[in-house]
């Protein structure tokens, strides 16, 4: 039987790469993704063992919702910094495809965090490959819905990048 | 349809192709569904799994909060299950705090007495007063049949030989083995909280010192009624909470050195923010040392004294009135609760086999 540390290891090795992985979805940053996945990891292990039934559905759910959170969080920063300094923004240096994919990227982040947290959850966990029974399980609801959930989830998504883009 | 085409039925089929509904509902999801998979593309991260599991094992962050771990349950029982834990885990403090331990604490009885949220600030100062160590962690697990549950418990699981008419049949078990902890007093660690506090808190009276109480719970098995576990024809997020819940545990055992049954309640009592309430009504039960006493907060929920199984039990239900539960003791501790009337869960007691 294994012990407590190696049991947390084992799932730690297992499912970590799916962690930063969904984490990056929605962040579009590698560096931030891995803080959040370890501080997703972290979390769980100061409460639950990692044999638990559950534990890989408590993972991708914790990984959705820390992220989504960060990136609330950054949002409101950056509308912070635009507001404070409009001019040095406009003095960014990059080349313009560059800027364009930003942008782009900026304005998708800006949309997936006015999503309420179940329909952003349900596009970031199954973006990044988790099958319908994996995002049913780690959202607590039945796999049978997850079909309508997505559909509802993409078009509310859609709309929200036009809104955001013709402001 | 749009991620799984082979899932749509014949007859589906046939309805679709002539169907220009449809296939414009059709066209403009999968429109959606392309867009957003591009919307949501991001280069893939690549990872080093092995040297953030070292950067992690370096942060001392990552060690269990509370020295054991609790279960993961699906995401739509953790609300009631946060509940039934903070009851449980107040259920032990307070029999801990307030149970006459010398030379031993063995209820054979059940009473409620009520409880206020500044009883509990004040309890809960009682940890910075010395050092809790688990001897034998709490291990609770999901097994598969009632026959794994006695396996792990030792004890057959309890039979409901009445169910209220709309409880699912499906019974998910859980077992616990024995977990025995090991609370020092400690006078140096008391002081060091209170100064850290500012707040003065009661001397550690002559022999308390270094005494110990260890405190036996289980082995318990929970059975909860209902579809736990989601399958994929659920429609709705409520299945996953117990539509009833039994349990059966041993009753829980405090034994202690050094410190006498007087000295400890007295001491206990004498913590600043008891209320008057809860000290009378501790001092008004008969014989404490085999009485495991229910705390009641006042505010969110009611108790009545009922006879269940032909012994006295305590029944406790919310203000609302969504909710009640029984509590009694008959040799082991027994517990049925449930979002049901006060007379349903009563009857379930009733006709419960251990």
């Amino acid at each position: 039987m294994k012990s407590r540390e190696e049991a947390f290891e084992a799932l730690f090795k297992s499912e970590y790469a799916r962690v930063a992985g969904i984490a990056n979805r929605v962040l579009a940053d590698p560096h931030e993704a891995e803080d959040v996945a370890q501080e997703v990891f972290i979390n769980f292990h100061r409460l639950h063992s990692a044999s638990a039934q559950f534990a890989p559905a408590w993972l991708h759910r914790a990984a959705a919702h820390t992220a989504l959170n960060r990136l609330r969080g950054r949002r409101r920063r950056e509308k912070r910094e635009q507001a404070q300094a409009p001019e040095e923004a406009s003095r960014t240096v990059d080349p313009q495809r560059m800027l364009e994919v930003n942008e782009d990227r900026r304005a998708v982040r800006a949309a997936l965090a006015r999503l309420a947290p179940k329909p952003a959850s349900v596009l970031v966990l199954r973006a990044s490959g988790l099958s319908y029974a994996e995002v049913a399980e780690a959202l607590g609801v039945g796999t049978g819905q997850i079909g309508t959930l997505l559909r509802r989830a993409e078009a509310a998504l859609r709309k929200e990048v036009t809104r955001g883009t013709s402001i | 349809m749009f991620d799984d085409p082979d899932a749509l039925t014949s007859s589906d089929r046939r309805h679709y192709a002539d169907c220009a509904d449809c296939q414009a509902r059709y066209a403009g999801m999968a429109e959606d569904a392309r867009a957003v998979a591009t919307l949501l593309a991001t280069p893939d991260v690549k990872v080093d799994a092995a040297s953030a599991f070292q950067r992690i094992q370096a942060a001392p962050a990552a060690k269990p909060r509370f020295g054991f771990t609790l279960p993961v349950l699906r995401p739509a029982s953790r609300t009631m299950f946060a509940g039934l834990a903070a009851a449980a885990l107040l259920v032990v403090l307070v029999a801990t705090a307030f149970a006459n331990v010398l030379p031993l604490f063995q209820p054979k009885t059940v009473e409620a007495v009520p409880i206020k949220v500044a009883d509990l600030q004040a309890l809960s100062a009682l940890a910075d007063y010395g050092t809790v160590t688990w001897t034998q962690q709490p291990q609770p697990q999901l097994v598969l049949s009632a026959a794994d549950a006695k396996t792990v418990a030792g004890f057959n699981a309890p039979v409901a030989k009445y169910v209220p008419a709309g409880v699912s049949s499906t019974i998910t078990y859980a077992a616990m083995p024995k977990a025995v902890a090991i609370f020092t007093f400690d006078s140096t660690k008391a002081a060091a909280a209170a100064a850290k506090t500012g707040k003065t808190l009661p001397g550690l009276p002559k022999g308390i010192e270094g005494a110990k109480l260890t405190v036996t719970a289980g082995p318990a098995i929970v059975e909860f009624y209902g579809n736990l576990h989601a399958g994929s024809n659920s429609s709705s997020q409520d299945i996953n909470i117990p539509e009833l819940v039994i349990a059966e545990s041993s009753a829980p055992v405090v034994t202690s050195s050094q410190v006498t049954a007087k000295q400890l309640e007295n001491y206990i009592l004498s913590i600043p923010g008891i209320s008057k309430e809860l000290s009378a009504a501790i001092k008004a039960i008969g014989d404490p040392s085999t009485t495991l006493i229910i705390p009641i907060p006042i505010q969110y929920a009611t108790s009545t004294s009922v006879t269940v199984q032909g012994v006295h039990g305590v029944a406790v239900g919310d203000n609302t009135g969504l909710g009640s539960g029984v509590i009694w003791i008959k040799g082991n501790l027994f517990v049925v609760a449930g979002p049901l009337k006060q007379s349903e869960v009563v009857k379930v007691a009733d006709n419960l086999k251990a």
